[in-house]
């Protein structure tokens, strides 16, 4: 796996928006991610839609990577953690986040986030159920009405954002979402599709592929 | 017993007719004779002639004749593709049972039935039960439904031309297999128009060769009498595109000579168009005009049927959402605009019109774009040479084996060899194999290939007694809310913020609009209020302008048939035949395509090179209709960017196809041989188009048929949204997790098909490499390149502004004609 960086700067911070669906805020440490959807392949499977459990495998080496690359001490998971049910996935997470028990997990809930606390305490994770501040920044999940000097980094709408070229050719690209008070991660997990209808007004897109990140 | 014809049955529906003062085409003694001996078959008749009496009639006598041979429930079962065909036809059938002093139930049963009845339908099935492919499937995934069709007699697979060439037609063969498999001795009789491939239709019906089968073809013919109104000049240009009020005043008076037309335009966009258009040029109409299309709410549409019916109606502006359907009565009179794309369904059309047997139908032509009169010489030589276009039956779709198997687990369960065995002894699957097969039960059972990676999968479970069975309550309930194959586009119910239903609209459009900006629906203008619950709320709008909708999907290609006959027409044009009255009238046009660059000849393939401001623009005319004109353009595109690396913008329509370069275009009559080769064809044509990226888009109905998919119902509340997913995301993940899915293997069998088209894409390229091909140059665009260009720019431009650019390309035209 090839992690390309973009390093931003907001609030005289430096975040550095990786092509790996998460960004590094180096100052706290702090590994900033959103929309992982655990259990969302095993919520299909036991409804009759056969999606590999791979899936997941596939979402958390590419955390572990992040992990590896950064050493980050802690992980911001800004909503939609779980997709469901407790079922097989998000057992296979509590495995994972036992096996990472040196990084402390903060979640945002999201609207996927139905678990109980007890629940997340259980995996050692520390829930904020509207928004957390960390200053200068304020994490939700949702885009809220925030006071103009507030910066908030936010997901929920798994960004994208179509590239035409010459022709008839266009691709679609998961992306960053970036205005003055604003920032919208890419969801996380492979396994979500991508929303490009009205992205924050006059924001910029920081798109990238398996190799690139690159302004659009 | 004695000869057929005397017979107490045969005596007592002959004299029946004979007082009602009608006697039987032959065609239809010919059908109730070779019923009572026990024969299936297939009756070809044209509309308004007396179909359904030749089966349903045959039942009837053959039950009057052996009352014994007919246990109590559940006689005649009569599959039509049409809801909206089953409630009158229930209610002529009842009215003949009646008076012929049966006590015969006769009912329908589809999506539109309500519960109580469905109920009522379950404890004890009607004696005649009209109903669709889809709830035949809907009865089979019900608990016990065997004991149903035990008594069954015979299957009548009506306008079975119309499901032969689709999945539709697919789920019917599997409903007809299984159905043999319960009742013993069943008839299966089919009726159909008159297409290509009888032969083929008929074999695809009733594929047991142990069957006794035949055909019956009645002699009675339709007369149609094709008129075009021609504008009122001819340019040197054909105009392209929107020549709304030019036409509107010829067609107006049509509207007020005849008592009911129907309109025809061939996408719902353009109906709405037309019918602001005509309302606009004669005011009086509002009240006696109404618009008919797919996205129309239903029971607005039904209440328009009944206003035909009744004659309430002057005109209706319609799309294929009247294609078939009752016949109406009162109409005596069809407009089609634009053009038909086929042969069959121009005659299909104009056959709405002039119902009773002997009367003729009546169709006129109202050209888009001149060069569409063509057209109209093209298809009455088709008519008259009676060549119509065949439908090709599909076979070995998957998404229907897996659909079906859920089906019959949701239902009374099967086992391996019965579900296997009923498969292939339909048509559609008589090559599947048993590894095929295995694949499919392996899919709903265990989800993939390596089974650790599918842990909790959970759908169908094969029991004890190795019956293959789902017993989860909610997995039952998905399957059932998506029996079925066809796949709308993701549609919004559109509501007046006071209430009431207007009717639907695509996704993808609205998400596309503002809120409180205005757009046009079911002939109204209205602004979009707010989307909720998959509903879009709207008011009326006093806004003068508002966008139409365009729905995706309408542009149908013309057929190869048609294609075929334009050519000969157009060849033909340069000294049209005393009669022909369309290319008298194109005359002037053809002689400005002939002199400024060349008028094909049928053994001919005509390139243009054209160089304006713009850039530089090569057009090439193979005929073939749009889809396999991209697949050709890609093409060309790829061969030429490999002399050197050029980027292209692309256009076509159904005539030809249009490359525009900023830079030349290095392409001469040297090398143009080679451009156009049929050498290594296939290769370059995967290597000129994204395979994947179509695949991935033909998908999206693969999904939704093998459940992969959970349809949202518009409107509903339940719409399981932790379940949501797109298709194309679904592809992504099976091509890099099971790449051996054998769905994904259809999903490109279907892009070659269908999309490229490979067989008539060989055929085109084995046409044009026997053809002398002239290269022509050009200052201007030639009367054949400009719809072409026309319908380019109005992707990128606004009406007027388009307006404007044709005045002016058409002034070019007219100043270097005369320099």
């Amino acid at each position: 796996m090839n992690i390309a960086t973009k390093t931003i700067v907001r609030k005289n911070q430096e975040l550095e928006l990786t092509n790996q669906r998460a960004l590094f805020w180096r100052d706290r440490n702090m590994l900033v991610l959103s929309d992982l959807h655990i259990g969302k392949t095993a919520h299909f499977r036991k409804s009759g839609i056969p999606i590999s459990s791979e899936v997941l495998e596939n979402d958390l080496m590419r955390l572990d990577q992040l992990i590896e690359h950064f050493n980050p001490s802690k992980l911001m998971v800004v909503g939609d953690l779980f997709h469901a049910e407790l079922n097989q996935d998000v057992l296979r997470f509590r495995q994972w986040a036992r096996e990472n028990d040196k990084i402390q997990i903060i979640l945002i809930k999201g609207n996927h986030d139905r678990q109980s606390f007890e629940f997340y305490e259980g995996l050692n994770i520390k829930v904020f159920s509207e928004t957390l501040t960390i200053s200068p920044f304020t994490f939700s999940h949702f885009s809220r009405h925030f006071p103009d000097d507030v910066f908030s980094i936010t997901g929920h709408t798994h960004p994208g954002i179509t590239i035409k070229g010459k022709g008839k050719q266009r691709i679609k690209l998961p992306c960053f979402q970036i205005t003055e008070q604003q920032l919208v991660l890419p969801a996380f997990s492979l396994f979500t599709g991508l929303n490009h209808k009205n992205p924050p007004e006059g924001c910029i897109h920081i798109a990238f592929t398996d190799s690139r990140i690159f302004e659009v | 017993m004695g000869k057929f014809e005397e017979s107490t049955g045969f005596n007592i529906i002959t004299n029946y007719l004979s007082e009602k003062g009608q006697k039987p085409f032959s065609f239809q003694l010919q059908a109730w004779k070779r019923f009572s001996n026990g024969y299936s078959g297939v009756v070809v008749a044209p509309t308004g002639f007396g179909k359904t009496y030749s089966i349903f009639l045959a039942v009837i006598i053959d039950f009057l004749n052996n009352p014994k041979d007919y246990p109590k429930g559940l006689k005649l079962l009569w599959i039509s593709p049409l809801r909206s065909l089953a409630k009158d036809l229930a209610k002529a059938m009842k009215l003949v049972i009646d008076e012929v002093g049966l006590d015969w139930e006769v009912q329908v049963r589809n999506g539109d039935t309500p519960q109580k009845i469905r109920r009522q339908q379950e404890r004890l099935m009607p004696d005649i039960l009209l109903t669709t492919p889809e709830t035949m499937h809907l009865l089979f995934s019900q608990k016990n439904n065997s004991r149903w069709f035990k008594s069954l007699k015979c299957v009548a697979v009506d306008e079975w031309h119309e499901l032969l060439g689709n999945k539709r037609g697919v789920l019917t063969e599997l409903a007809l297999a299984r159905l043999h498999t319960i009742a013993s001795k069943l008839r299966v009789w089919g009726i159909t128009a008159t297409i290509g491939n009888l032969e083929q239709a008929a074999e695809v019906l009733i594929p047991n060769s142990t069957t006794k089968s035949t055909m019956i073809v009645a002699k009675e013919k339709k007369k149609i009498k094709v008129i075009s109104l021609l504008p009122d000049e001819v340019g040197v240009l054909p105009w392209a595109g929107h020549i709304g009020s030019a036409m509107s005043s010829k067609i107006i008076p049509i509207i007020l000579e005849n008592k009911t037309t129907l309109i025809f335009t061939n996408t719902r966009g353009q109906s709405e168009l037309w019918y602001q258009i005509i309302l606009k040029e004669a005011p009086e109409l509002a009240g006696l005009l109404a618009i008919h299309h797919g996205s129309i709410d239903l029971k607005l549409r039904h209440w328009i049927e009944d206003n035909i019916s009744e004659g309430n109606l002057k005109a209706v502006i319609c799309t294929s959402s009247l294609d078939l359907g009752v016949d109406f009565k009162p109409v005596d009179c069809i407009v089609q605009i634009g053009s038909a794309k086929g042969v069959a369904r121009f005659m299909q059309r104009a056959g709405r019109s002039g119902h009773s047997p002997y009367e003729t139908s009546k169709i006129y032509f109202v050209p888009t774009h001149s060069l569409e009169l063509i057209e109209v010489a093209a298809l009455k030589e088709a008519m008259k040479q009676q060549k119509v276009e065949a439908r090709e039956p599909l076979v070995m779709c998957y998404d229907i084996v897996i659909q079906f198997l859920v089906t019959l687990a949701v239902g009374e369960g099967f086992t391996k060899d019965s579900a296997y065995h009923i498969l292939k002894s339909s048509h559609a699957f008589s090559y599947l194999t048993e590894n095929e097969f295995n694949w499919a039960l392996n899919f709903i059972t265990k989800g993939g290939t390596t089974l650790k990676a599918y842990e909790e999968f959970h759908k169908v479970i094969k029991d004890d007694n190795n019956i293959y069975k789902i017993k989860n309550r909610r997995l039952s309930m998905l399957h059932r809310m998506n029996v079925g194959v066809i796949v709308s586009d993701a549609m919004l119910k559109v509501k007046y913020i006071s209430g009431g239903y207007l009717g639907m609209i695509e996704e993808y459009f609205i998400s596309k609009l503002k809120s409180n900006s205005s757009f046009v629906l079911a002939g109204k203008v209205l602004e979009k209020l707010h989307v909720k619950d998959m509903t879009v709320y709207v008011k009326r709008s006093k806004a003068k302008k508002a966008i139409t909708p365009s729905w995706v999907g309408g542009r149908i290609p013309l057929t190869s048939y048609l294609s075929h006959f334009l050519r000969i027409k157009l060849a033909e044009a340069l000294s049209p035949g005393i009669r022909e009255r369309e290319l008298k009238f194109l005359h002037p046009l053809i002689s400005t395509q002939n002199m400024r660059s060349h008028v094909p000849k049928d053994n001919e393939f005509l390139v243009e090179l054209i160089t304006t401001k713009e850039g530089y623009h090569v057009f090439m005319y193979p005929f073939e209709g749009r889809l396999v004109h991209e697949v050709i353009a890609a093409l060309i595109a790829y061969r030429l960017s490999k002399i050197k690396p050029l980027t292209f913008t692309i256009a076509m329509n159904d005539y030809g196809f249009e490359l525009l370069s900023d830079q030349p275009i290095p392409l001469d009559e040297n090398n143009i041989h080679d451009l156009l080769s049929k050498n290594n064809l296939m290769d370059d044509v995967i290597g000129s188009i994204n395979a994947s990226e179509m695949a991935s888009r033909k998908f999206r109905d693969i999904a939704v048929i093998s459940g992969l998919v959970v349809q949202t119902r518009p409107g509903s509340r339940q719409n399981n949204k932790s379940l949501q997913s797109s298709s194309g995301l679904i592809f992504r993940v099976l091509e890099d997790y099971e790449p051996e899915n054998l769905l994904l293997k259809q999903a490109y069998t279907e892009v070659f098909n269908q999309q490229l088209e490979e067989v008539r894409l060989q055929a085109a390229f084995e046409r044009i490499s026997k053809s002398k091909i002239v290269v022509k140059h050009s200052e201007v665009f030639t009367p054949l390149s400009f719809p072409i260009k026309v319908d380019s720019l109005r992707n990128s431009l606004s009406n007027e502004s388009l307006d404007k650019r044709i005045e002016r390309i058409t002034q070019q035209t007219l100043k270097a004609l005369f320099e």
